[in-house]
């Protein structure tokens, strides 16, 4: 569970990221992130595996207190939280495997990180995440080869690699064509569904968050402005999210 | 800091000579700044007019000693095939203290040039004084560092050898610098983001992406070592350096040939090679 109590984030220049946020995410839910661009997604969803700070308030995850995290312990706190970005971050140069490989390195020992030892166990449990997002016949491939789509893919292999129970997923398809998107979104879907992984998820396409997300939180100016179910959400909500106009007070609750 | 500088000298030279003005049918209006070139060409012609004034060069002189530089080409044109057998001693010298100091430059520059990075390494002042100590050791000249070399370890190829890392660290250490500048971080804010240390981010995530360039400036840098090896005899620090001295102390141009036909036949091969060799690493 991810539990923000009061969360406010101000960057060192002054910029307020996030205002107030009390927001509650109970394990294996999927949540879609909306609103403009520098609304303050980012800032929320890297506030959860602290590659942010937090000014005020609290932020638990599985109840660890995440500000109290450093070093070594907050190292190992982000092996179960999975990241996926919109530019998949990915060492293009590098095959598929190997990049996926890459997610076991912080369990290693300094000598086989140095030299690139993988044991076959590792390697048949990088094949196995690479089969679950369906390019296993690529996984000897270059990324620099592969499409848009299928690097995103190698992304959430590398990620499943590492056996997280959360997923924060900053703009994943924001890169790739509709049809492709789409296809990513379902891939999110089913690993939401079939493994119970949590899926916190920013995105700008409001049809795909509300065909595939469960549960979206509508965020501007750094504060939360809607959250509630995807169903729920109304042409006056993305009005509020998107244009700042006032929500009528019975949407709201 | 750069960006701020250029815009002024921008801002300097538009103020002197006046953008045109140009303001189309709509009204819209856009101002085209002046062309630099001529500026450019004017002072390239006035430092070449300096240049030649203070160096005393005379066309004259030249013409009239050609027939000299002709005598000596032909003899070098008709090399003496005998002294081969003189040749392969320092030329395997040679080639021996560029390879090593190649090897051992390129090693110490690797830690260093990350050191350098303003990506990776994000304390300021460990970043200037490196890249301050790297700018001192490429200041200075190769002949020089082999000449003190020479003076501290005695004549002979180790001179040369140190003489070369120096070279190699420094330049190899400045252009892995630059290429790491450029490459993506992505993949390292990824493995930072699923639990990795700074050490073990850079190695997965920026090593694979400099490995290929390194490896190319390392063959660049022993392509022009072994030139630049050859020359090193000449201050006592081994190779055929040591044999070009002689052969125009004596005078002897056609063994001069001979020596020059030979490095050139192994600086050919060598490069030859090492270029195919980056080639497959792009
Ligand atoms: N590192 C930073 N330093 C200062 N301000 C930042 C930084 N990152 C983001 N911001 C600011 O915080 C606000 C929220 O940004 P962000 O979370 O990236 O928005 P979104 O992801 O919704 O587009 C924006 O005004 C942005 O300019
Ligand atoms: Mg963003």
């Amino acid at each position: 569970m991810i539990e923000f109590k009061n969360v406010t984030k101000i960057y060192p220049n002054g910029v307020v990221g996030l205002k107030n946020v009390d927001l509650k995410i109970e394990q294996g839910e999927f949540v879609a992130i909306i609103g403009l661009s520098g609304a303050g997604k980012s800032t929320l969803i890297r506030t959860i595996n602290r590659m942010h700070d937090i000014s005020e308030g609290t932020l638990t995850v599985d109840g660890t207190d995440v500000m109290t995290l450093k070093g070594k312990e907050l190292r190992r706190f982000r092996r179960k939280i999975g990241m996926i970005f919109q530019s998949f971050n990915l060492v293009t140069r590098s095959t598929v495997i190997n990049n996926v490989l890459t997610s076991m390195v912080p369990d290693m020992p300094w000598y086989k990180t140095l030299l690139g030892i993988f044991s076959k166990e590792q390697k048949i449990a990088a094949l196995e995440a690479i089969d679950k997002v369906g390019i296993l016949d690529k996984a000897y491939t270059r990324c620099d080869q592969l499409s848009g789509g299928q690097q995103q893919r190698v992304a959430l292999a590398r990620t499943l690699n590492q056996n997280p129970s959360i997923i924060l997923a900053d703009e994943p398809v924001a890169a790739l064509d509709p049809i492709t998107a789409r296809l990513v979104m379902g891939d999110f879907k089913r690993i939401n569904k079939e493994m119970n992984i949590s899926i916190l998820i920013n995105i700008h396409h409001v049809d795909l968050a509300l065909e595939y997300a469960d549960r979206v939180v509508g965020i501007r100016a750094g504060e939360i402005v809607y959250d509630g179910p995807a169903s729920e959400v109304t042409q006056e909500i993305l009005d509020e999210v998107y244009n700042g106009k006032s929500i009528p007070q019975a949407a709201k609750e | 800091m750069n960006n701020t500088e250029n815009i002024n000298k921008v801002a300097l030279f538009d103020r002197i000579f006046k953008p045109q003005h140009i303001v189309l049918a709509n009204g819209h209006e856009i101002d085209r700044p002046r062309s630099r070139l001529p500026l450019i060409i004017i002072c390239l012609l006035v430092v070449v007019f300096a240049s030649i004034q203070l160096t005393g060069f005379d066309i004259k002189i030249v013409i009239q000693r050609f027939y000299q530089l002709e005598a000596i080409l032909g003899k070098i044109f008709q090399p003496k095939w005998s002294f081969f057998n003189k040749v392969t001693g320092p030329l395997f010298d040679t080639v021996k203290m560029s390879l090593l100091g190649s090897v051992i430059g390129c090693i110490l520059a690797l830690p260093f040039a990350i050191l350098a990075s303003s990506n990776v390494n994000k304390n300021k002042p460990i970043l200037l004084s490196i890249r301050f100590f790297l700018s001192v050791i490429r200041t200075f000249p190769t002949l020089i560092v082999a000449n003190v070399c020479s003076l501290i370890f005695g004549l002979g190829t180790f001179a040369g050898t140190v003489a070369i890392i120096v070279f190699t660290f420094g330049v190899v250490s400045k252009m892995l610098f630059e290429s790491i500048e450029t490459i993506d971080m992505g993949p390292f804010e990824a493995m930072e983001s699923l639990g990795a240390n700074k050490f073990e981010a850079f190695w997965s995530a920026c090593i694979p992406q400099i490995l290929p360039t390194y490896l190319s400036h390392c063959l660049y840098c022993f392509e022009m070592n072994i030139r630049a090896a050859s020359i090193l005899g000449y201050v006592g620090a081994g190779g055929l350096g040591i044999l070009i001295n002689e052969c125009i102390g004596w005078r002897d141009y056609n063994q001069l040939g001979m020596v020059l036909l030979t490095l050139f036949v192994a600086v050919f091969t060598i490069e030859t090679f090492s270029s195919y060799l980056r080639k497959k690493l792009s």
